[in-house]
């Protein structure tokens, strides 16, 4: 009952959302001003009212001691996340089965991780948080900034995913009012980047075969200062 | 269920290896999967997807907790275990945590990684419940969806010892089990009175004090009786003072602190059958005026008298009692020391024939009895019940409810419950052979009932005899008595309550198998229809599947005839488009 309406059924559509249990927007603000630069990722709930996003620029800037101008840039930018995030609601999202690899590949301060796994995106019971905070505990991270992180890095992916599946969705029913029995063509074409779970199954097995656990095992590095300023400058550099 | 370690082997290895995991998690086996796990994680048993399947579920499951037991010490994380499992995280997530939560895993592992994490405080936690407390069963507080799980291995709960053996041959008889369970603790009921506590201090008191019967405590000073306390004096044994000359300093030459309080209201306070009569028949007369109640009893002070009417079991089956034993007043009287109760208790009958009808009837009925005797039974019974209140009568009817056999055990029942409350009353029951008493209940009905009254006749020289040295005893198996009697009357009672609930549930059995069959047939008229329903449909289907053909067959013929003619060709790509329309 409850446990199965959590789970997206395969043969209705869906209305676009944030594939987890709890509907929530990343965000990620990026705004450099007179030099000063602010780098920040959060998650917003989009059914907060918006009046919420200039009080959080306010108290964020304050808090963070942050020249006045941040506040406006810090809201816009927000309010323009938000926005486009409302765009997609109530589209139809993809169809039947969907799992996708999500694959972590972020620095937080000193800590580095890689990591590979799947994701069932009809699973509207699943919580990236929850999964960030196992994944601290288990590789014994301490860094209490590394788990928001994770949870954050699994969210824009899955924002990413829902986005193209709205799209592809919208491109199959055009094609579907031109032409009709054209569903298993649309269907392949859309699980471009899903994987089909029972061909990884393998033959008999959900256990994976050996030479793929390195693959999908979570790789957490611990960096040293000149390591990250290193990496700091190539970044800047890339950028 | 049984074992708190549950064993289980481990199908690759092929030695047995014993495992710990908790005995509420005993439900687990390597073969099933059980209801818990169904209902825990639906998501695989509702056939939502083709990912997650029943033997998926299993597969998982089998792995994570081989995987934990290749290294019992170690915590197995889910971070260990998801890079070789295919599978959505989150999915293989809820597996892990279910099958730590239930202890399938990390459970006997040291916690060595004793981090400030959740689940890991979980895990602490429950283990520390179970070093606290001994593999005692929990009822699990997470378990999902109002599921209960009460194994019962090795159950805490304080076991009484089980009660001495009782003779117990019909279940539900007697009170027994209950009794057992309570641990022999009786409500403190206004009706009830601990007659047997009262008797062991009465007897210890008596073994104790003078061997000469109940004398008056009478001060050494002034020569008058000592109600409610007195002064003894140590270095001499007999001396006494009452409390009002030991207060004017009437104790001569003696040292004051020879002198040893003894509270007459808490120790000395026993009351022979002839003072209880006394009493009775004060109260009678004089109502509640508690005064003329103590002057009349005399011996007793107006605290005693009213604590003892307290006392007793309950005022008309006393007062029966002492109607009943009418017969041996005089002898009593003439035996008893206390020369005051006499003419007292010859007043006392007067005064019940005087005071009510009722009384009055009673009396003569007794009387009655007195004249007539005992060889009479017809007869007989009557007095006994009457003697006895209504209580007889209604063990005599409902022993005949349910019939001679079921009021045996019954009684059997009662007298072994009597004997196990208490040493005293078992003492007693030996003593008067008492025991006889079950004898005689598997027989008639009616002649049982006599020979109550027949036994109690054969006692009652003997008790006369026995009256000169314990004139106590004579009240105790009489109240014993009756506490018997009203044990079996129970007893019948609740047999006969049992043969109703029997015939209701044997009722409601033939009423729900005819509902049932009620059911049956009606289930059985609507295959028929059914059956019927199908042949329909079949023939329908064959004239059908013969239209088909002929449709067919006709078509192939337009088609031949068209190609004949000759005809051009966008017709036959219509056609063939609706054709394959058809095939979709």
């Amino acid at each position: 009952m409850k446990a199965h309406s959590a789970w997206g059924s395969s043969k209705n559509s869906i209305k676009f959302r944030i594939p987890t249990s709890d509907n929530l927007v990343p965000i990620r603000l990026d705004i450099e001003i007179d030099g000063q630069r602010f780098r920040d990722a959060f998650t917003w709930n989009p059914s907060d009212p918006d009046s919420e996003v200039v009080v959080f620029a306010k108290r964020t800037v304050k808090d963070l001691k942050l020249p006045p101008a941040f506040v406006t840039q810090i809201a816009q930018s927000i309010q323009s996340q938000l926005t486009e995030f409302r765009s997609y609601e109530g589209q139809d999202m993809y169809t039947g089965e969907r799992v996708v690899p999500i694959k972590l590949d972020l620095r937080v301060n000193h800590t580095l991780i890689k990591d590979q796994f799947y994701w069932d995106l009809n699973n509207f019971e699943s919580d990236p948080e929850e999964f960030a905070r196992t994944f601290c505990k288990d590789m014994g991270i301490d860094d209490p900034e590394v788990g928001p992180a994770i949870a954050i890095a699994i969210r824009e992916q899955l924002y990413e995913i829902a986005i193209q599946s709205v799209a592809s969705a919208k491109e199959s029913r055009m094609i579907k009012k031109g032409r009709k029995g054209f569903e298993h063509i649309t269907a392949s074409k859309t699980g471009g980047i899903a994987v089909d779970l029972v061909k990884s199954f393998g033959k008999s097995s959900v256990i994976r075969k050996r030479k793929e656990w390195d693959v999908f095992e979570p790789m957490v590095d611990l960096l040293s200062n000149e390591e990250v300023d290193a990496l700091e400058a190539r970044e800047e550099r890339n950028a | 269920m049984e074992a708190s370690n549950f064993k289980q082997s481990v199908p690759e290895e092929p030695h047995l290896d014993l495992y710990t995991i908790p005995s509420y998690s005993s439900w687990f086996q390597w073969g099933n999967i059980h209801e818990i796990e169904r209902i825990s994680l639906r998501e695989f048993f509702d056939g939502s997807s083709i990912t997650r399947t029943p033997r998926i579920y299993k597969e998982y499951r089998d792995f994570i907790i081989c995987k934990y037991r290749e290294d019992l010490s170690r915590r197995l994380t889910f971070t260990d275990v998801r890079k070789s499992l295919v599978g959505d995280v989150s999915t293989l997530h809820k597996v892990f945590t279910f099958l730590e939560k239930w202890g399938l895993i990390n459970f006997s592992g040291t916690a060595s990684s004793s981090s400030s994490s959740s689940t890991n405080a979980l895990v602490q936690e429950k283990k520390k419940e179970v070093e606290d407390e001994k593999w005692r069963v929990r009822v699990e507080e997470g378990a999902p969806y109002g599921v209960r799980v009460v194994v019962a291995p090795n159950s805490l709960k304080t076991v009484t010892p089980p009660p001495p053996p009782l003779p117990l041959g019909v279940v539900g008889v007697s009170g027994g089990g209950e009794v057992a369970e309570n641990g022999s603790k009786f409500p403190p009921l206004a009706s009830y009175s601990d007659i047997y506590g009262e008797l062991l201090l009465q007897q210890q008191q008596q073994a104790h004090q003078q061997p000469q019967g109940k004398e008056l405590v009478l001060c050494g000073s002034c020569k008058e009786p000592c109600d409610s306390g007195h002064y003894e004096y140590i270095k001499e044994e007999r001396f006494i003072l009452c409390k009002k000359c030991f207060g004017n300093g009437d104790y001569g030459c003696k040292s004051v602190h020879d002198f040893k309080f003894i509270d007459g209201m808490n120790h000395i306070v026993v009351w022979t059958e002839a003072e209880t009569l006394l009493l009775l028949e004060s109260v009678l007369k004089h109502g509640d005026d508690w005064e003329l109640v103590a002057q009349n009893v005399k011996t007793k002070s107006k605290l005693d008298c009213i604590s003892k009417l307290l006392q007793l079991p309950f005022g008309d089956l006393m007062l029966g009692s002492a109607l009943g034993k009418s017969k041996f007043w005089d002898t009593r009287a003439d035996i008893s020391s206390d020369g005051q109760a006499v003419p007292a208790a010859r007043e006392f009958r007067d005064a019940v024939a005087r005071d009510s009808q009722q009384h009055e009837h009673k009396h003569e009925d007794q009387q009655n009895a007195e004249d007539r005797g005992p060889p009479q039974k017809r007869l007989c019974t009557v007095p006994i019940l009457d003697a006895s209140s209504s209580l007889m009568k209604q063990v005599a009817r409902l022993s005949a409810v349910v019939g001679p056999p079921i009021t045996a055990c019954a009684a059997d029942a009662a007298v072994a419950e009597l004997c196990y409350e208490n040493r005293c009353s078992r003492e007693i029951f030996d003593d008067d052979n008492f025991g006889d008493e079950s004898g005689y209940s598997a027989q008639n009905n009616e002649e049982r009932v006599c020979r109550v009254e027949s036994s109690e006749g054969e006692k009652r020289p003997a008790m006369s005899e026995l009256q000169e040295t314990t004139p106590q005893k004579n009240v105790v198996p009489l109240t014993l008595r009756m506490r018997a009697s009203t044990a079996t009357c129970l007893g019948a009672a609740a047999a006969h309550a049992k043969l109703l609930a029997d015939q209701e549930e044997r009722e409601i059995e033939h009423l729900l198998a005819i509902v049932v069959e009620t059911q049956l047939k009606k289930l059985q008229r609507k295959a028929k229809v059914l059956e019927n329903l199908e042949v329909i449909m079949e023939k329908q289907h064959d004239q059908f599947s013969e239209f088909e053909e002929d449709i067919v067959a006709e078509r192939m013929n337009v088609l031949q005839e068209i190609f004949s003619a000759g005809i051009p060709r966008w017709n036959d790509h219509t056609s063939v488009k609706s054709h394959t329309g058809n095939a979709l």
